[in-house]
């Protein structure tokens, strides 16, 4: 046998080759789109309730949509503004927190049914559903409850639903088992004797709840009911045998507590906690949009977000998706407003490397690229001079690059210190020789552009006053009052030249102004989260996009023992002012307190805002409709394709085929 | 043989169990997770998402439960690609980044075995040097750098190839070159010493002596001494046609398993990492075995020891 093997060895080869060009060869011809763009990294998921990114957005706006949708403002292309979607419009209560919106005619799922009030609070329960795991669901706690329902947070006295264990698919909480109602009449927390990670006692709960009869989806509060007790399905046997107490799903808070009531297929109820002026807003922010229902509960995630089996509201349908390659959307006949809707087929590509997205740009294969190499900016200013064409749009945006400082870490610790840090920072500098791509030195945490807020000042660069400043605060001329010199400060950033090339400055201005010495820290990304939230730095940079364009959306993070605060930083009167901002019916008198709130940080200075951020696309100039905008939000379905002067620019074009 | 396959099996087994081992503790104990972002979740989010994946086990149930469905060749589903499961994400990305590094791998070998055979022939004429010398610099020049040379050219230049992208034989072209350049050059030399060596042999004196002509004294009888180092090489190239894809890919937007590989380490993709690991490793070995089986059938001095 080896002898003949051996014969056939060397042909072996060729053999393997061919098997590799298989398929190669089965590589299918695509119809070309009309239009393709760069969507930066791969969409983590189409399904609205489990993403948080911007190229998630990009592509769920196409596919679903909310019951009002983001649309460049027609009085100034720079702005965007809630207009009616799938609602037809709302009317707001007197007091601003209840909103009633009117579910528009002729709206259906891409499968034909219509699309009915009853689909929004079953999307915002499973939204809300701690099981659903959704990063965004505070996006819907200024509901009524909604935060109660996420965080399952009881209180004696409750209305509760128990989801009982007889799940159709255990892995899967849509569709929901057997969901009984009660009142909460005691609830025990009692320890396990384990420790959890990190090395708290566990506790497992036990619910004491006074059922309520059901009839025909009504439940009778008023009616007497029966005592039972109930505990998660974790907890071990040993703690719920001796209590009597049934092991079940869930128990929430009951769901017609919370702020959103179908009262019929067209009308929709939402209740919030406080008047929220930029509640539209939200409700054209992706997260909220509506699901079907017999898709979810009939594939369960993640099967329903396949192409074969999605079901789809939006302007445009899911052809097909190639993973970390392409996702091709084709126009979907059933939209609401389908006059509207332009172009036929787009292709999202998930292409991450800027460079390979300049390249493709250059060569033809896209029509807008999402982003440019900071090498290339001034080469691409120049290209467009020369060509006489506007293809590098630049525009301010709605976020800030900051620095973060540990006032739990002397010498930071005192304002006075972290003032003079901010002042002896020359932000012109930065942007005009380290980003150089048209950013904005910062002087406030909330970026400028939002309509009738005036931001805080941080006071403009002054080595001057701040070598004063750090006297005052006890260190003239970088020596401290044991006559040492002040202890070095660590700059931590993560792994990036930009991040680099930004503290490099910072350390040698810091040095140069205030004889303070500087160390730089560059750890690798998930490391450098760690830390920060940790609080295990001293100063530390950060950046931070709006997720609604309004103050609070920078302010409200820096409340005390805020998730993002992360600076240890810590106001009395600043906590009062966000909170009454929350509750002041007036948007005028609303944003002068939240002026007034800033203004304190900016004195306190927990925080240094370096510079402004600017969005950078590259567009052809035949692509129509595409406004560069504060929020960098670009609705595909609007954008037209000048065919007479894509022809025209074809022919003449030397880098285009 | 079968003996030395059945053991070769139960070592691929043992090196599957200690990678798999020592990559999913690594993952776990380094700083930072995968829920971990730029914006910290509110502890309530945080605790459901903990809770889904069951992050909020102990670590030694964890490798367990992660474990015992791995040896069901269940991975799971993606941490981050949420639409997946991570045995579908392998699926597609895996004939891809096949197929590119069995056309690197041809190509290399191909290219670096005709130069390396007339860089022996014509030993020490211009073009010998000429061979010698881009050997060289294929050797030393990393592929990006290739990559980015090639794409100025091919792209801008001449404006023969897309810029990048998948799904169109063409663009196999570029990405192919860039990766085999290097082993070209190595098996051109490999070859060529090789063949040097074997060509002063006495049977190839006696093969000419015959009245043999050139072409079938070097294709019958001394290449087939030759190429045993190139053989040998083939193993670690496959390790460098993996490495050399990741980079690669992502310059030419291939939507392979490499471009998979490098998101899901940044991000913190536990299960898909893992995965991916798991399947160069069975990758890796059964190169090497091949690699090994081959010496046999190639020179018969070869015996494969039980």
């Amino acid at each position: 046998m080896p002898f003949s093997l051996r014969k056939i060895f060397p042909y072996l080869f060729p053999l393997f080759f061919i098997a590799a060009l298989i398929p190669v060869l089965r590589f299918e011809d695509l119809p070309p789109a009309d239009f393709s763009f760069s969507n930066g990294t791969e969409p983590q998921s189409i399904d609205p309730a489990k993403v948080t990114g911007a190229p998630e957005g990009r592509i769920i706006n196409a596919l679903f949509e909310g019951l009002y949708r983001q649309m460049p403002d027609p009085e100034d292309f720079s702005a965007m503004k809630p207009v009616p979607a799938l609602a037809s419009g709302h009317t707001l209560s007197e007091d601003k927190k209840t909103y009633t919106f009117t579910i528009r005619d002729g709206a259906t799922w891409s499968d034909g049914t219509p699309i009915t009030a009853y689909d929004w609070t079953f999307s915002w329960q499973r939204f809300l559903h701690p099981e659903t795991a959704a990063e965004y669901a505070y996006q819907l706690w200024y509901l009524t409850n909604a935060e109660k329902y996420t965080g399952s947070k009881l209180e004696v006295g409750d209305k509760v639903e128990i989801e009982l264990d007889d799940r159709q698919y255990p892995d899967q909480h849509f569709p929901r088992g057997t969901i009984l109602s009660g009142l909460l009449n005691k609830l025990e927390k009692i320890k396990t004797g384990e420790k959890d990670k990190e090395g708290k006692p566990k506790t497992v709960n036990i619910y004491h709840v006074e059922m309520k009869p059901e009839t025909n989806g009504i439940v009778d509060w008023k009616a007497a009911g029966e005592l039972r007790k109930f505990t998660n399905i974790g907890t071990p046997e040993k703690i719920s045998e001796p209590h009597g107490a049934e092991k079940v799903r869930q128990v929430l808070i009951h769901f017609s507590e919370v702020g959103v009531k179908a009262v019929d297929d067209k009308t929709l109820v939402v209740t919030l906690k406080n008047p929220t002026p930029y509640f539209l807003e939200l409700a054209s922010f992706y997260p909220l949009y509506p699901v079907q229902r017999e898709c979810v509960e009939k594939y369960g995630f993640p099967d329903w977000t396949q192409t074969d089996n999605i079901v789809t509201s939006g302007p445009y349908l899911l052809d097909f998706r190639k993973l970390r390659d392409r996702i091709r959307l084709k126009k979907n006949p059933k939209y609401w407003d389908l006059d509207s809707v332009k172009l036929n087929i787009i292709d999202a590509f998930a292409v991450q490397s800027d460079t390979t997205i300049l390249n493709m740009y250059l060569d033809g294969q896209l029509d807008w690229g999402n982003t440019v190499p900071n090498a290339s900016i001034e080469n691409l200013k120049a290209r467009d001079v020369d060509n006489g064409t506007n293809e590098l749009k630049i525009a301010p945006m709605l976020s800030t690059y900051f620095y973060r400082m540990n006032v739990n870490r002397p010498p930071l610790d005192n304002p006075k210190v972290r003032r003079a840090i901010n002042l002896a920072i020359n932000k012109q500098d930065i942007v005009e020789f380290v980003t150089r791509a048209g950013q904005i030195p910062a002087h406030s945490f909330v970026p400028t552009g939002l309509p009738g807020y005036k931001e805080g000042m941080s006071g403009e660069y002054n080595p001057e006053e701040a070598r004063r400043l750090l006297a005052e605060a006890g260190f003239p001329g970088g020596i401290g009052p044991d006559g040492e010199k002040m202890r070095k400060i660590e700059i931590l950033y993560n792994t990036n030249e930009g991040h680099r090339d930004i503290a490099e400055v910072i350390q040698s201005q810091l040095e140069e102004n205030l004889s303070i010495t500087v160390s730089l820290a560059n750890i690798e990304w998930s490391a450098f989260l760690k830390k920060t939230h940790d609080m295990k730095y001293d100063i530390a940079r950060a950046g931070w996009i709006a997720d609604y364009p309004d103050p609070n959306t920078f302010l409200d993070m820096f409340v005390t023992d805020g998730d993002n605060n992360q600076t240890g930083w810590s106001n009395k009167k600043y906590d009062q002012l966000i909170a009454d901002a929350m509750q002041e019916p007036d948007p005028a008198k609303r944003l002068n307190i939240l002026s007034e709130a800033e203004q304190i940080f900016m004195d306190e200075m927990p925080i240094s805002p370096i510079y402004y951020y600017v969005s950078l696309n590259l567009v052809r100039p035949y692509v129509k409709n595409f406004h560069p905008n504060i929020v960098d939000l670009h609705p595909l379905h609007i954008i037209e394709i000048d065919q007479e002067m894509k022809q025209e620019f074809l022919k003449n074009g030397e880098d285009v085929r | 043989m079968s003996t030395f396959l059945l053991k070769r099996f139960l070592w691929m087994i043992l090196t599957l169990w200690i990678v798999y081992t020592a990559s999913f503790f690594l993952m776990h104990l380094k700083p930072g997770g995968p829920f971990d972002g730029e914006k910290k979740q509110s502890p309530e989010i945080r605790k459901n998402l903990e809770a889904k994946y069951h992050f909020d086990w102990p670590l030694w149930k964890q490798y367990g439960y992660h474990l015992g469905k791995a040896c069901r060749l269940d991975f799971g589903q993606s941490l981050k690609q949420k639409d997946k499961y991570v045995n579908d994400i392998i699926r597609e990305g895996f004939p891809i980044s096949a197929t590119l590094g069995v056309c690197g791998l041809s190509l290399a070998v191909l290219l670096g075995i005709s130069a390396g055979v007339v860089s022996a022939l014509q030993r020490q004429t211009l073009l010998d040097f000429s061979f010698r010398t881009l050997a060289t610099l294929g050797i030393a020049v990393p592929n990006f750098v290739l990559a980015g040379f090639a794409i100025i050219i091919f792209v801008f230049v001449l404006d023969w190839i897309p810029a990048a992208g998948w799904g169109k034989p063409i663009n196999l072209i570029l990405p192919s070159l860039c990766l085999s350049a290097p082993f070209a050059a190595y098996i051109s030399r490999l070859t060529r010493t090789g063949l040097l060596e074997v060509l002063n042999q006495d049977y190839i004196r006696t093969a000419y002596a015959k009245g043999l002509m050139t072409p079938a004294v070097v294709f019958r009888h001394a290449l087939r001494g030759a190429l045993l180092p190139v053989v040998s090489f083939l193993g670690p190239a496959t390790a460098g046609i993996l490495t050399g894809s990741l980079v690669l890919e992502r310059i030419f937007f291939i939507p392979g398993m490499g471009t998979h590989f490098i998101e899901a380490v940044l991000q913190n993709d536990h299960f898909v990492s893992l995965a991916i690991v798991m399947v160069y490793t069975v990758l890796l070995f059964t190169m090497n075995t091949l690699v090994d089986l081959s010496y046999g059938l190639i020179d018969p001095r070869v015996k494969l020891q039980d």
